[in-house]
């Protein structure tokens, strides 16, 4: 079980979100048990007697230490092509990585991002040198757009942002995996449940990335455990070949020879 | 000179730099922490903290790592 995210080979197909989470102990918990390689987090305006965020960013430290892990600085808040890229260079020198979850939110209401402004700023931080990870909606023609621009990693939304909807248009994820099978497709937000993920893999993606839905679990630690299975189990359920759906009942007890009735005159 | 920092409005000098208006605003200790900075929405490098002059009504923002998703 392994996804290549920029050439990186990674053991586990999940990236997790480090917000939410009821303590900073069961955060850590929850993503060692995720067994995810790849942890999300940002940048924000703090004050500086506070010391909450330092222990945060400690101990995400630690995990990424520990587990030989990877950093993933988003641009969470960002509006504009110009605030995230300026907000990317910021999380690179900070974090030594030129990994970037770009996130560039288009309306407050559904936080669905700006596909104008997402293309603008990918353009930029790919000729700055940034590997590229895009959040952005089901629409097949504007992550072509993105895979165009150089991004080997797209991920569009299952659904809006912390809703735990699921897939709401498996169509149009079906789609781009099928038109895109080169890309690396990672399905982002509105993941509610584990069948949610399972159902990405069932599709041929590559991964999923989701916070929310394992942070605000009664049980974290083992929703995200939960996750790690159905992952699981999805990747070997799309490995195996799914059967053909068929429109009329086929028995699946062989009916020759059925005792009993057919009788001729009966 | 007045600018604002994270939205807070300081008095400096005249001549000051971007690692002045840092030392207005942390501490020493505070200033060993991970954090990153950018100048009227354009981000500084931390090796032109001390070459990046300010002007009056200049917007820092300072940053610092916190959970994300």
């Amino acid at each position: 079980m392994s996804l290549t995210i920029y050439g990186q080979q990674l053991n586990n197909r999940m990236l997790i979100g480090s917000a939410l989470y009821p303590s900073p102990e069961i955060m850590k918990n929850a993503i060692l048990a995720s067994g995810s390689q790849v942890v999300t987090l940002s940048l924000k305006r703090q004050n500086p007697q506070s010391q909450g965020g330092q222990q945060i960013w400690q101990y995400i430290q630690d995990i990424v230490q520990q587990h030989q892990g990877y950093l993933l600085p988003n641009t969470a808040g960002c509006k504009t092509a110009k605030e995230a890229v300026t907000l990317a260079k910021m999380s690179r020198e900070i974090f030594n990585t030129d990994w970037i979850k770009l996130e560039v939110i288009g309306d407050d209401y559904n936080l669905q991002p700006d596909p104008i402004e997402l293309l603008v700023a990918t353009e930029q931080l790919i000729a700055d040198g940034f590997k590229v990870l895009p959040y952005c909606t089901d629409d097949l023609v504007l992550c072509q757009r993105l895979y165009d621009l150089g991004c080997q990693v797209i991920m569009p939304w299952a659904s809006p942002i912390g809703t735990g909807k699921g897939l709401m248009n498996p169509y149009n994820l079906e789609t781009i995996r099928l038109r895109l099978p080169n890309a690396t497709l990672i399905l982002d937000a509105g993941i509610g449940k584990p069948s949610d993920a399972c159902l990405a893999m069932e599709m041929g993606y590559d991964g999923i990335l989701l916070n929310s839905a394992i942070a605000l679990a009664d049980n974290p630690v083992n929703m995200a455990k939960a996750f790690a299975l159905a992952l699981e189990a999805g990747e070997q359920g799309y490995v195996s070949g799914v059967m053909q759906e068929r429109q009329t009942a086929h028995p699946s007890t062989p009916t020759l020879d059925t005792p009993f009735w057919h009788h001729p005159g009966a | 000179m007045n600018i604002f920092i994270n939205g807070h409005q300081f008095d400096l000098n005249n001549q000051a730099t971007v690692a002045d208006a840092l030392s207005a605003f942390l501490s020493k200790e505070q200033q060993k922490l991970s954090f990153a900075v950018a100048l009227n929405s354009d981000f500084i490098g931390k090796d032109n903290y001390s070459d990046t002059a300010l002007s009056a009504g200049d917007s820092l923002d300072v940053l610092f790592p916190i959970q994300g998703g």
